[in-house]
């Protein structure tokens, strides 16, 4: 990564952390200032969709290519987007604990937000249960396909079908984004920003990974 | 800076966002300092 990108990453991040706290919100009924939270929780969460994502594209990648520079990317994307998806739950239940009275109600968001933990967890297991490169490569590339699969379900769909105490989506049921117009240029720099970050994130992984095989084949 | 000291205890928010200001810098100079190791591994390993 080039340092333009690198400083681009730190000037996005840090307008959003200042806008974000100092910036005044209109009165959100029930929300007040913890309506803020939205510039944090909920890049998270779309971090961690769009990590199962490109691990999904990589793992077809590898499929088809059998070259393990795809794997390493594949694995490397789960593994970011497993930690995001944490984040977006540690926030959210916190978030929870003083909108809703308790860190965890099985709200719908949250159950799918577990499914989802539980579904890449078996991901993590799989691997770490095969010891030959090539065949932890292939079935962890074909789980991570279906998998991927589950994700638009758990995330866009099921919160949206069943009755829950979470906040309407960015985009709501009716396909419009009621937002106050400065939340959202700040949500959006802060959505882009924290993206950046994740790239950012994920090529020192796979750098890192890459030198780590060099190294046992040495 | 007794004055910063006094607007800093009236208006809490801005405590909140030096300090979350100072761990984002934190983490990334740390990220910084990563991504510029690897760079060098990379060329050992070459």
């Amino acid at each position: 990564m080039n340092k333009a990108f690198k400083i681009l990453v730190f000037i996005l991040i840090t307008f959003v952390i200042i806008a974000g706290i100092i910036l005044p919100i209109p009165n959100i009924p029930a929300l007040g200032d913890k309506a803020r939270v939205l510039y944090f929780h909920v890049p998270m969460s779309w971090i961690s969709v769009l990590a199962f994502f490109m691990s999904m594209w990589y793992s077809i990648r590898y499929l088809k290519t059998k070259s393990i520079d795809y794997d390493i990317k594949s694995f490397s994307s789960a593994q970011l987007g497993f930690l995001f998806c944490i984040l977006a739950t540690a926030t959210g239940s916190l978030w929870a604990k003083f909108n809703w009275g308790s860190f965890w109600n099985w709200d719908p968001r949250q159950t799918s937000i577990f499914v989802l933990l539980m579904i890449y967890g078996a991901y993590f297991a799989l691997r770490s249960a095969i010891d030959t490169p090539e065949q932890k490569a292939k079935l962890s590339s074909v789980y991570s396909i279906i998998a991927a699969v589950t994700v638009p379900f758990f995330v866009f769909i099921m919160p949206r079908i069943v009755e829950s105490l979470h906040p309407d989506p960015i985009i709501n049921t009716q396909g419009k984004i009621n937002m106050d117009r400065n939340m959202l240029i700040v949500f959006l720099t802060s959505l882009a920003g924290f993206t950046l970050l994740f790239l950012w994130v994920l090529n020192i992984k796979v750098r890192q990974e890459k030198l780590f095989i060099k190294k046992q084949g040495v | 800076m007794s004055s910063l000291y006094d607007f800093l205890e009236t208006n809490s928010m801005y405590v909140v966002l030096f300090i979350v200001l100072i761990i984002w810098i934190g983490i990334f100079g740390y990220m910084w300092k990563i991504d510029r190791k690897l760079n060098k591994l990379e060329e050992d390993y070459k």
